[in-house]
């Protein structure tokens, strides 16, 4: 049955997806030094990783058939190898980087965006689809995202429990 | 057949040729070989080739024979050429119709449309024939004999001075007419009702054209035939890859428009049958009815003055007949016009891109909820825009509270442990898999005892109150009594391969169980 089909996948998707997050999840707690502080900032840098290690598993989830999860490996890789980068660099060098960079809004045509435009930059790798598309990888990302946050409800209230 | 049929011809070239096609040594290749040959009267060489050389088979003699065959082809072509352009357009059924053409070749005499084949029986006798014809057709053009009207078609076809008489009788150009005939199957069922709508007879000027239109006519209408669409079509359905069709798309289109009528049957039939009908004079009012009717009658010069003719008899029948077709299936190749539209390939090609966009908004209206009352595009694409950012929140959010929780609690083993049998449906399956790791559960049991401890001083979340998300955040409910359970089968299978006998790793296996179950 195709209903059943579709369930099967998405269910194949949502196990994928959990299993990374959750691998990521069990690293970063052990990595963290134990007497950290619940300082804001740590939190909110956790977060940040947290919602990282969200899309990537997402991404590596769905793999590379999407090209909105192309879009987020790339974006994830690139910026892994930027910050291995910045790493090797002595500190000298890095003064002299030059940083680009990227503002989007600095082309809003007339100050409000379309809708078009909008959802495109939603949508990772948006920005270089046609309408059609654009539609469709937004309908592949909306169920992805929904199983994401189904997923990571249910880890936040078995812990928070 | 086909040896009967050249037999039938009387010609002797036919004999060579067919004795040819059995040195070659397969009785369907040279019938295919014959066939496609027919079509393309213009580039006879050039086509023959290559479909000779498409249609030869394995034998590698046959490489050598073929320029041979091709050449005694070609003397039969000219010699074909010579009988009249009517004598080849019978031949243009043939890829298409294959063996149905030599049936019809056969059962000419059945006063089918295998009047083309006739012909080639006996083209002497055509003009004494046709006279007699055209006088009937005259005296009752409403005529209920289908049948003698339609051998008569084919015996003006095969006229050489057809043309004169079609002059006369006829101010259409249908060029398709012989085309038509060759449906002789559909036509059987056609012809009465379409006796009444005879007025279109090839233009004297036009029937080389239309010997060479022939093809494009009947390829193009053989499977709208097949498929009895109103629609027209701009694709390339020419199996049989005539170069020269490419040109009269935007003709075909038009007139595909102008046979989309109410008439669901074989528009096709209609220039054949009033091919046949000679006695236009009579049928001044069924002539805007039959233009518009008319499948392909339309074409090039002398046919243009019939498409507006027949655009506005298509109105008249738009507005009798209101019931508009299903569109047909597209593909990426072939797409159909709708009736009463414009059938230009630029605005083809634009509704097919409207249509798949309409197609996924429907998709996403069904993923995204409360947008079944929402109708239109931009409110669409507004709730879209609103839905996949409140998802980006949501998850955002629910990062940040893993990243509090992480930093408060080591894992409530225990919790999720127990915690998960009243909430969640097992298995017996998962019981079993429960049963199956017994002593990891004792080994991790006082870990769990352990954890406990740090639990009382749990204050999950300093965030913000996001009162927003509230109410979204409970349509996340668990995962469905279905989900669970097809995820706990679905899971066994990769948990046992990924548990491995490590207490290093017990805390995540028992995460993991948890979660899934």
């Amino acid at each position: 049955m195709a209903t059943k089909g579709v369930t099967l996948n998405t269910n194949a998707r949502k196990i994928r997806f959990a299993r990374r997050f959750i691998s990521i999840l069990l690293k970063m707690r052990k990595t963290r030094s134990p007497c950290s502080s619940s300082s804001i900032e740590d939190v909110r840098k956790r977060s940040q990783r947290i919602k990282i290690a969200a899309y990537s598993s997402m991404a590596h989830a769905v793999g590379p058939r999407r090209a909105w999860s192309r879009a987020v490996l790339f974006k994830l890789r690139s910026r892994a190898r930027h910050q291995s980068m910045m790493k090797r660099r002595s500190f000298g060098l890095q003064k002299k980087r030059v940083v680009v960079v990227k503002n989007n809004n600095d082309i809003i045509p007339s100050g409000q965006l379309s809708q078009a435009d909008r959802l495109r930059q939603l949508v990772p790798g948006g920005k270089a689809m046609d309408m059609c598309s654009l539609l469709e990888e937004t309908a592949d990302y909306i169920s992805c995202l929904a199983t994401q946050v189904k997923v990571m409800q249910t880890i936040a209230d078995h812990f928070s429990k | 057949m086909e040896h009967e049929f050249f037999l039938n011809a009387g010609m002797p070239t036919w004999h060579s040729l067919s004795s040819a096609m059995d040195i070659q040594g397969t009785d369907q290749s040279s019938d295919c070989l014959l066939n496609p040959s027919w079509e393309t009267s213009a580039d006879h060489g050039v086509h023959f080739d290559s479909a000779l050389s498409s249609m030869v088979s394995s034998p590698a003699a046959s490489n050598t024979n073929v320029p041979n065959d091709s050449f005694v082809i070609r003397e039969l072509i000219g010699k074909l050429g010579n009988i009249g352009n009517s004598g080849e357009i019978s031949p243009h059924s043939g890829p298409l119709l294959g063996n149905a053409t030599i049936a019809a070749a056969t059962s000419y005499n059945s006063a089918n449309t295998s009047a083309y084949t006739t012909p080639l029986n006996s083209p002497p006798k055509l003009g004494v024939t046709m006279i007699k014809h055209l006088v009937n057709e005259k005296s009752s053009p409403n005529s209920g004999k289908p049948m003698p009207l339609n051998s008569s078609v084919a015996e003006f076809s095969a006229d050489p001075g057809f043309a004169e008489r079609a002059a006369r009788f006829s101010r259409f150009g249908s060029r398709s007419f012989n085309g038509r005939t060759t449906q002789f199957v559909p036509n059987n069922a056609e012809v009465p009702y379409k006796s009444n709508l005879l007025h279109r007879v090839a233009s004297s000027p036009s029937l080389k054209a239309v010997g060479s239109q022939m093809g494009a006519q009947e390829s193009n209408n053989s499977p709208e035939l097949a498929n009895s669409q109103e629609e027209s079509t701009v694709s390339e359905q020419i199996p049989n890859g005539e170069t020269g069709l490419k040109g009269t798309h935007d003709s075909n289109s038009r007139k595909r428009k102008a046979a989309s009528k109410g008439k669901a049957k074989e528009p096709a039939l209609s220039p054949f049958a009033n091919a046949t009908k000679v006695a236009e004079a009579n049928d001044n009012s069924n002539a805007k009815r039959c233009k518009p009717s008319e499948p392909d009658g339309n074409e090039n010069g002398p046919v243009k003055a019939e498409e507006t003719r027949g655009s506005a008899g298509e109105e008249q029948d738009a507005k009798t007949n209101n019931t508009k077709p299903p569109e047909a299936p597209k593909d990426y190749i072939h797409v159909r016009a709708r009736r009463g539209q414009a059938t230009d390939s630029h605005s083809l090609a634009e509704r097919v891109r409207r249509e798949k966009i309409s197609e996924r908004m429907k998709l996403l209206q069904d993923l995204v909820p409360g947008c079944n009352k929402v109708t239109g595009k931009a409110l669409m694409l507004d709730e879209i825009i609103n839905y996949v950012q409140s998802l980006q929140r949501q998850v955002e959010f629910l990062s940040m509270k893993l990243a509090s929780v992480n930093t408060r609690l080591d894992f409530n083993l225990d919790n999720l442990i127990h915690k998960d049998h009243p909430i969640f449906p097992l298995d017996s399956s998962a019981s079993a898999f429960y049963g199956h790791q017994p002593q990891q559960n004792e080994a991790l049991n006082a870990n769990i005892s352990n954890g406990t401890v740090t639990q009382s001083s749990v204050d999950p979340l300093q965030l913000p109150p996001l009162n927003g998300f509230s109410d979204t955040v409970s349509q996340y409910t668990m995962f469905g009594e279905d989900d669970l359970q097809t995820i706990v089968q679905m899971g066994f299978g990769n948990r046992e391969t990924a548990l491995q006998p490590q207490s290093f790793h017990g805390e995540e296996k028992i995460m993991r169980k948890s979660v899934f179950l």
